[in-house]
């Protein structure tokens, strides 16, 4: 029996860019990296580290969190919160039945300001200093829990943590809910802070953009000259319902959920990208091939090249290795502009869906020799009819979506 | 395993092959049933951190052991427990991954990751500067370490996916195992969960005075809150019809999951259950079996007063008068908490059960709760008349439950 299709009505984002979709598409159209001067007060950072990140500037996100309920919340469940109610704003739903509505999150590090407090407070302090506010935030799914308490979402809450490919496998599970029926609605996403210490961290296994040969630090995803990413916050929730249910209420489509699958290269260190590629392209050949659809169909790629040394060369030669022969579509890079973690790219994926222009990454100065690829020049584009979303995670996982104009 | 006569599955039917475990009752699936079967808990001091500024000190720690090469390279102790648990469980299934690594996947329950090591990390950094603190123990950090590990060290190209959904971490993670295997994502699945014990884990369940200061005595009028322990397990998951063409035999059958949410609060259960009941009906109503053919539960059972009062509701709403008489055992009260990797023992333990139509007790010590109102197997094991259908039930922080049905064909 064909299942239902799952089409996403609502998006909900919180980034650097600021709230909101319509932010989000000026800073994507803008292509510039927005980055902001990271605190280092703490001492964790080298001396020659990178320096910015894409932090969320401070926001005034009354509107979806009353101040009351933020305290009691950490970062990420702030912004998880906030996105999932600006998603169902968006969506069109103002009131919610909560009995069968999903929530799958992802998140890569969890709420790392309030476990890297209470680790603090047992091993400086003493256990007997450790406080449960803390304990209770820090777990992986806490920002899961808020949002379906806040919602009273009582379907399925599911936290996936599979680093860079955590938001698509979280698409992919939101969609699955609604498809076999478990839900009626289905709020996907993930969210992310970025703190003082897992900045210096990522700088320290070498991951994050630095200043160098004279140019300043930015991502350059595809570039010659590319050095690491930039470090990203924020949270991005989309909406998903069957289509049938979302056309009966009039719901605007934003892009149907056509294709959904995963791998992994086992050839991947730790906390970096392998050189599987032949492995990841037959998978995504077989996800691509399960929906019915040929690589030739696809007409955007919006990519997850983030800067990353390897992980843009893996990710150009899976792609490549996918195409064979054929022509590569465009490509567009939104973590040039968003940065790494915090949703950005499933945001900017569900925009690219529905037709909203890239501009050039002016970070953008070298074509790298060694990859059959670059980013889209900023040109406009006619409206995509289908998009693929790709999502390959340092450590070896990978995930890819397939978004269409219903 | 012992030698048992085995069900004939439908090849839709998603099939378990094989079992692996490290618990604190040991190495491999043996050690786990014969402790569990002596029903002593193997909760006491430990050494796995300096534990005696903690307000307790009791937990269930795995034993040292000799997981060979694994012990010699980069892991952290949550991938040690899970490679092995992993290796254990392929080479039970008889399972030749040659044959299907790229439609072998690897779905995967952790709470903490590689916390510990995170821990030492901290301590390097703290009082010895962050030069003097080595990197490679924050790689291991991430919820998804054991997962990927899994995934690496057995070279599968399958969907590998890790849930960090508390502890229902693993219960969630078998369960998407199951979506999709049927959806034919792939053929193969391991599925599990591993955890190690830490101080983040400890001192926060301390902090909210959620741990007993004795071993846990879940279900029991004078539970005093849980234990924490360590360890992992897996499950070799595959269709029948992938089972049957390599002439694998099933152990049991994977009926049936589902997940829902209390909604309620982060750290307290409904207490009426009805979030853990619905997701017991749910489950039943997946697997296409009634409450009435439920031979017996594996509880949740933490050993909380919320949790075991919730939990029991939830059982009487499902069962109604039955909910007295059908078995329940909480694996907690022998091992501790597990947390992420918790759903994936008691579910190695719940097939266990109905391959050798017994049930694990749980120690005989302490009053029981004659407000609960359930069949509790204390001291000894309860051997089975019908051994058809069984539960395990997993209720996390965040109030996310998790159900898993494990199904085996009666033979004459």
């Amino acid at each position: 029996m064909k299942r239902p299709a799952a089409v996403l009505t609502g998006l909900g984002v919180v980034g650097a860019h600021g709230i909101g979709r319509a932010s989000l598409q000026a800073a994507l159209l803008a292509g510039r990296p927005i980055a902001s001067e990271v605190d280092r007060s703490a001492g964790y950072h080298a001396a020659d580290s990178s320096r910015l990140a894409g932090l969320v500037p401070k926001l005034d996100l009354a509107r979806w969190l009353p101040p009351a309920e933020a305290r009691r919340l950490s970062v990420p469940s702030r912004f998880a919160v906030a996105a999932a109610r600006m998603a169902l704003e968006d969506a069109g739903i103002a009131s919610l039945d909560g009995r069968r509505v999903a929530v799958v999150l992802a998140t890569a590090f969890g709420a790392l300001l309030f476990t890297e407090k209470l680790v603090r407070q047992i091993l400086e302090e003493g256990p007997e200093s450790a406080q449960p506010f803390y304990f209770s935030e820090c777990v992986a799914n806490a920002a899961a829990a808020r949002v379906a308490i806040a919602l009273g979402a009582r379907g399925a809450n599911v936290t996936i943590t599979e680093r860079e490919a955590g938001p698509l496998l979280a698409l992919a599970r939101g969609a699955q809910e609604v498809r076999e029926g478990r839900a009626d609605l289905a709020i996907a996403g993930s969210a992310d802070e970025m703190t003082e210490l897992l900045h210096a961290l990522l700088d320290r296994f070498r991951g994050t953009a630095r200043a160098e040969g004279g140019r300043e630090e930015a991502p350059r995803p595809f570039d010659a000259a590319r050095n690491g990413v930039l470090a990203g916050e924020g949270a991005a929730v989309v909406v998903i319902e069957r289509e049938d249910d979302a056309a009966a209420r009039g719901a605007r489509f934003l892009a149907r959920v056509a294709v959904s699958g995963a791998a992994f290269d086992a050839t991947a260190p730790v906390s970096d990208w392998g050189d599987g590629h032949t492995t990841l392209a037959r998978a995504l050949r077989a996800a691509l091939a399960r929906a019915g659809h040929g690589a030739e169909t696809i007409d955007l790629i919006v990519s997850c090249a983030s800067g990353a040394r390897r992980g843009d060369r893996l990710e150009a030669a899976t792609l490549a290795a996918a195409w064979g022969e054929a022509r590569l579509p465009p490509v567009v890079t939104p973590k040039a502009v968003v940065g790494e973690y915090g949703g950005g790219l499933l945001a900017a994926a569900v925009l690219a869906a529905e037709g909203v222009p890239f501009g050039r990454p002016l970070a953008f100065e070298t074509r790298d020799p060694s990859l059959s690829i670059a980013p889209h020049d900023g040109r406009p584009l006619a409206a995509p009819s289908r998009v693929l979303i790709t999502a390959l995670a340092a450590g070896g996982a990978a995930a890819w979506a397939v978004l269409e104009r219903p | 395993m012992p030698g048992v006569d085995r069900g004939f599955p439908r090849p839709l039917d998603i099939v378990v092959t094989g079992l692996g475990a490290v618990t604190p009752f040991g190495w491999g699936v043996n050690a786990l049933w014969d402790g569990a079967r002596r029903g002593i808990t193997a909760v006491g001091p430990f050494t796995r951190f300096d534990a005696s500024r903690h307000r307790t000190h009791v937990a269930g720690q795995v034993p040292a052991g000799d997981d060979g090469k694994e012990s010699s390279r980069r892991l952290s102790v949550a991938d040690r427990f899970a490679v092995a648990s992993a290796r254990e469980a392929v080479a039970s299934a008889c399972l030749d991954l040659d044959s299907c690594r790229e439609r072998t996947g690897v779905f995967f329950g952790s709470s903490a990751g590689g916390m510990l090591e995170g821990e030492w990390f901290f301590e390097a950094h703290i009082h010895r500067g962050t030069r003097h603190a080595r990197r490679g123990l924050v790689a291991s950090q991430q919820f998804n370490g054991p997962g990927d590990a899994v995934a690496r060290a057995m070279g599968v190209s399958g969907q590998v996916e890790t849930i960090s959904s508390a502890c229902a971490s693993a219960a969630m993670a078998v369960g998407s195992a199951l979506r999709a295997l049927r959806r034919g994502d792939v053929d193969v699945a391991l599925a599990g969960g591993s955890d190690a014990l830490c101080q983040l884990t400890y001192g926060g369940f301390n902090a909210l005075r959620s741990i007993d200061e004795a071993p846990s005595r879940p279900f029991r009028k004078d539970r005093m809150g849980l234990s924490l322990g360590e360890g992992a397990g897996v499950l070799v998951l595959e269709t029948a019809a992938h089972a049957m063409a390599r002439g694998a035999q099933p152990i049991a059958m994977l009926a049936g999951e589902a997940s829902t949410c209390d909604a309620h609060h982060m750290t307290a259960p409904h207490p009426d259950g009805s979030g853990a009941s619905s997701a017991i009906r749910l489950a039943l109503l997946d697997a296409g079996v009634a409450p009435d053919d439920v031979d017996f539960v594996n509880a949740h059972g933490t050993g909380t007063p919320l949790n075991d009062a919730a939990e029991a509701a939830a059982l009487k709403t499902v069962f109604g008068d039955r909910a007295r008489s059908i078995p329940v055992t909480s694996t907690k009260a022998l091992i501790g908490h597990l947390l992420g990797s918790a759903g994936a023992v008691e579910a190695v333990l719940t097939v266990l059960g109905l391959l050798l139509r017994e049930v694990h007790p749980m120690p005989d010590t302490g009053a029981l709760d004659p407000e609960l109102g359930l069949d509790l197997v204390l001291g000894t094991p309860r051997a089975l008349s019908r051994a058809a259908c069984a539960i395990s039930t997993s209720l996390a922080f965040g109030g996310a439950n998790s159900v898993l049905v494990f199904t085996r064909q009666e033979t004459a």
